[in-house]
C-alpha cells in the first residue's frame, strides 16, 4: 500500500492501534507474570 | 429477478464487471442478480441443512450453560423433574456448543462461501457432502443419545480413563469421517476451479476455506487415532487398559488445532466479508492468504502446550512447542494490522480525520459489522490470556483452573461465536431468499451487545477465580468448609448473573435465526464478498502452492512429535483401566 503519499492515508492510526493490542497483551501478561513470582 | 447463467465469475474481482456485462446480455445464462452472485440453490440447501443443526445446538447447548452457571452459584439446584447430573449437563454444554455448533456451521458456512465465490459444486461433489451431512448427524444423534443415557459422561474432551459407551467413541467417529468427505467436496471443488482456471488465483474466500479443510483433515487424524486404536477396542472390552497419556497427546495434536479450525472461518468473515459490509475493501489479497498458511503451520507442532503440567513428556519438548506456540502472535498480528488498516481507509474515505477520527465513521448499526466487532474486541484479552496459557511456567498458576474456562469463552465463546452470529444474519436469509429487515437487525445489535455484556461479567469472573485457585469442570462445592473456596463464591454469582444475560441474547440469536429461516419477508440479502483494495500487491503464486506448503507443516509435526510420542511409548506404565464414576 505504498502507492500514496498523503498524510490522510498514512495508516497511522492502524500502526497506534496495532500497537496497542500489542501494549495490551504485554500488560496482562505482567500482572499474571506478577501474581506468578509471588505464589512460586 | 433471478436470471440463470452457465458460468460462474472466475475470480472476485471480476464481479462488477460481469454484472455490468449481464445486465447488457441478459441471454447469458449465471446466477446472478442485478446487484450480486448468489450461492446456487442445491448448494444453499445443503448449507441450511448445516445451520439448522448448528443453530438446535446452540439452543440446547446454551440452556446447559445456564443450568451449570446456576448450579455452580450455590443458590440452585437442577430442577426436581430433571434426572440428569451437572456434569451430563457440563458434557452437553461442551459437546454441543464446542463441537457440533463449531462444526456444523463451519462446514454450511464454508460449502456457501465455495459455492458464491468458485461457483456451484457438481453434482459428484454435492452427494459426497451429503453423505458427509448425514453421516455427521447419525454420529452426533449416536453420542447424543449415550450422553443423555448417562453412558457418556466423559465432558466434551472425553479424557481417558473416563469410560463412555462404545456407541458415544463411534459417534464420534462418524462425526469427523462425515466431515471428512465434506472436506473432500470442497478441496474437489477447488482443484476443479484451478483446472478450469489455469494460472489464476483462485477466489479468496474459497482458498481460505480450502485451507481451513486441510487443517481440519490433518488435525482430526489425531483424535480419528485415539479413537479408533485406543478408545474403541477399550470401550469394548477388547482391551483391558489405555495409554492414557498418548491418548491425552493424541487429543491435544487434535484439540489445539481445533482452535484454529473454529477462528479461520471467523477470520474468512473478518479479511473478506466484514470489510465489504463496510463499504471497503481488503487490505492486501497476500497477506491474508499468507497468514491462513502461517496459521495452517503453526497450529500443528504445538499441542504439548496444553500438557505442560503432564509428567511423561520431557521438558525439553514442552519446551520446543511452547517456543513455536508463540509464533502464532505474527500471523495474528498481521490480521489485527490488516482489519485496523481496513477500517481506516473507509473510514478516510467518509471523511474522517485525525489520527483515530475514523473510528467513529464506521457502521455501528450494522449488525453484520457491529456483532462480529464485538467478537474482535473480545479476542485482544483472549489472545492475551492464551500467552499465560501458554507460557511454560505461567502455566502453573492456571492450569485447571476455571481461568482457562474464562479464557476459551473469550476466544471461541465470544470472538468466533460473535462472528458467527453476525454471518448468521445475511447468510440464512441469503440462503432462504429473505431479507434481514431493519428491526431484526436492531434485534441483532442488541443481541451482540447482550452477548458482550453477559461474556464480560461471566468470562472477567472466571478469569479472577482462577487466578485465586478456582478449579475448572467441577459442581459446586464449599470444599469441607475451606476458607479458599469461599473467596470463590461471590465470582460463581456473579458467573450465573453473566451466563443468565449470555442466555437470554441466545434467545434473541434465536427469534432472529427463525424469522430469517421462515418468517422474515422474502427478497435478496447479500452474501458480501469484498474486493481487493486497488494498489495492492499481486499475490505470489506460491501461497497456492499445496505442496510445499504441505512438505513444511508434515515436516514440523514430524519434528514436534517424533520424539515425544517415541519416549511416551517406549516409557509407558501398563496403561489404566476404566472408571465411570457418574
Amino acid at each position: 500500500m505504498a502507492h500514496k503519499k498523503k498524510a490522510a492515508d498514512n495508516l497511522k492510526g492502524t500502526l497506534y492501534m496495532t500497537f496497542a493490542v500489542g501494549f495490551v497483551i504485554i500488560i496482562i501478561w505482567a500482572f499474571c507474570f506478577g501474581l506468578f513470582t509471588d505464589r512460586f | 429477478m433471478h436470471k440463470t447463467i452457465d458460468e460462474y465469475g472466475k475470480v472476485e474481482e471480476k464481479e462488477t464487471a460481469l454484472v455490468e456485462k449481464e445486465e447488457k446480455s441478459p441471454s447469458m445464462k449465471q446466477k446472478l442478480t442485478a446487484s450480486f452472485i448468489r450461492v446456487d440453490g442445491k448448494d444453499a440447501k445443503l448449507a441450511m441443512a448445516h445451520m439448522y443443526v448448528a443453530f438446535i445446538a446452540l439452543l440446547l447447548g446454551g440452556l446447559a450453560g445456564l443450568l451449570q452457571v446456576l448450579v455452580r452459584s450455590g443458590e440452585f439446584t437442577l430442577p426436581l423433574g430433571i434426572k440428569i447430573g451437572y456434569y451430563q449437563v457440563l458434557t452437553v454444554h461442551g459437546i454441543l456448543l464446542a463441537l457440533i455448533l463449531t462444526t456444523f456451521f463451519i462446514m454450511g458456512f464454508q460449502i456457501a462461501s465455495i459455492s458464491r465465490t468458485a461457483g456451484a459444486f457438481t453434482n459428484v461433489q454435492r452427494k459426497i457432502g451429503w453423505t458427509g451431512f448425514w453421516l455427521m448427524l447419525v454420529g452426533t444423534a449416536a453420542a447424543a443419545a449415550m450422553v443423555l443415557l448417562n453412558k457418556a459422561t466423559v465432558l466434551y474432551t472425553f479424557y481417558a480413563p473416563l469410560k463412555a459407551h462404545w456407541i458415544f467413541y463411534l459417534g464420534l467417529a462418524l462425526v469427523v469421517v462425515g466431515s471428512w468427505l465434506l472436506c473432500i467436496m470442497q478441496i474437489l471443488k477447488y482443484y476443479r476451479w484451478k483446472k478450469e482456471n489455469k494460472g489464476q488465483t483462485s477466489p479468496l474466500l474459497t482458498y481460505m476455506a480450502v485451507v481451513n479443510s486441510i487443517l481440519w483433515i490433518t488435525c482430526s487424524l489425531g483424535v480419528a487415532v485415539e479413537v479408533l486404536f485406543q478408545l474403541l477396542p477399550w470401550s469394548l472390552g477388547l482391551v483391558e487398559r489405555v495409554d492414557i497419556l498418548l491418548s491425552r497427546t493424541l487429543f491435544w495434536y487434535f484439540g489445539h488445532a481445533l482452535v484454529y479450525f473454529w477462528l479461520l472461518p471467523a477470520y474468512m468473515a473478518w479479511y473478506v466479508v466484514v470489510p465489504k459490509v463496510i463499504g471497503g475493501h481488503i487490505f492486501s489479497d497476500a497477506l491474508a492468504r499468507l497468514s491462513f498458511i502461517l496459521f495452517l503451520l503453526f497450529s500443528f507442532p504445538v499441542g504439548i502446550h496444553h500438557q505442560l503440567t503432564e509428567p511423561g513428556i520431557e521438558g525439553f519438548w514442552k519446551f520446543v512447542q511452547v517456543v513455536l506456540t508463540f509464533f502464532v502472535v505474527i500471523p495474528s498480528l498481521m490480521t489485527a494490522f490488516s482489519l485496523f488498516a481496513t477500517f481506516e481507509m473507509r473510514g478516510r474515505e467518509l471523511g474522517g480525520k485525525g489520527v483515530l477520527g475514523w473510528f467513529k465513521n464506521l457502521p455501528w448499526g450494522d449488525a453484520r459489522f457491529l456483532v462480529p466487532f464485538i467478537g474482535m474486541v473480545a479476542f485482544i484479552p483472549g489472545g492475551a490470556g492464551g500467552i499465560v496459557n501458554a507460557s511454560y511456567q505461567m502455566n502453573q498458576l492456571v492450569h485447571n483452573t476455571i481461568w482457562v474456562t474464562g479464557h476459551f469463552h473469550l476466544t471461541v465463546a465470544t470472538a468466533v461465536a460473535l462472528t458467527f452470529f453476525g454471518v448468521a444474519f445475511w447468510l440464512i436469509p441469503h440462503l432462504t431468499g429473505r431479507t434481514l429487515t431493519p428491526k431484526l437487525n436492531y434485534l441483532g445489535n442488541v443481541s451482540g451487545i447482550l452477548w458482550g455484556i453477559g461474556m464480560l461479567i461471566m468470562s472477567l469472573s472466571m478469569h479472577l477465580a482462577g487466578l485465586l485457585g478456582a478449579p475448572r469442570r467441577s459442581e459446586y462445592s464449599t470444599y469441607g468448609g475451606a476458607e479458599m473456596a469461599y473467596d470463590w463464591i461471590p465470582y460463581q454469582i456473579a458467573q450465573a448473573v453473566g451466563g443468565t444475560i449470555l442466555f437470554i441474547a441466545i434467545l434473541v440469536i434465536m427469534y432472529i435465526v427463525v424469522q430469517l429461516i421462515w418468517f422474515a419477508p422474502k427478497g435478496e440479502e447479500e452474501f458480501p464478498v469484498a474486493t481487493v483494495a486497488p494498489g495492492a500487491e499481486k499475490t505470489p503464486a506460491i501461497l497456492e502452492n499445496f505442496k510445499i506448503w504441505g512438505v513444511i507443516l508434515v515436516a514440523l509435526i514430524v519434528f514436534a512429535y517424533t520424539m515425544p510420542i517415541i519416549d511416551i511409548i517406549s516409557n509407558s506404565p501398563a496403561g489404566s483401566k476404566g472408571f465411570m464414576p457418574w
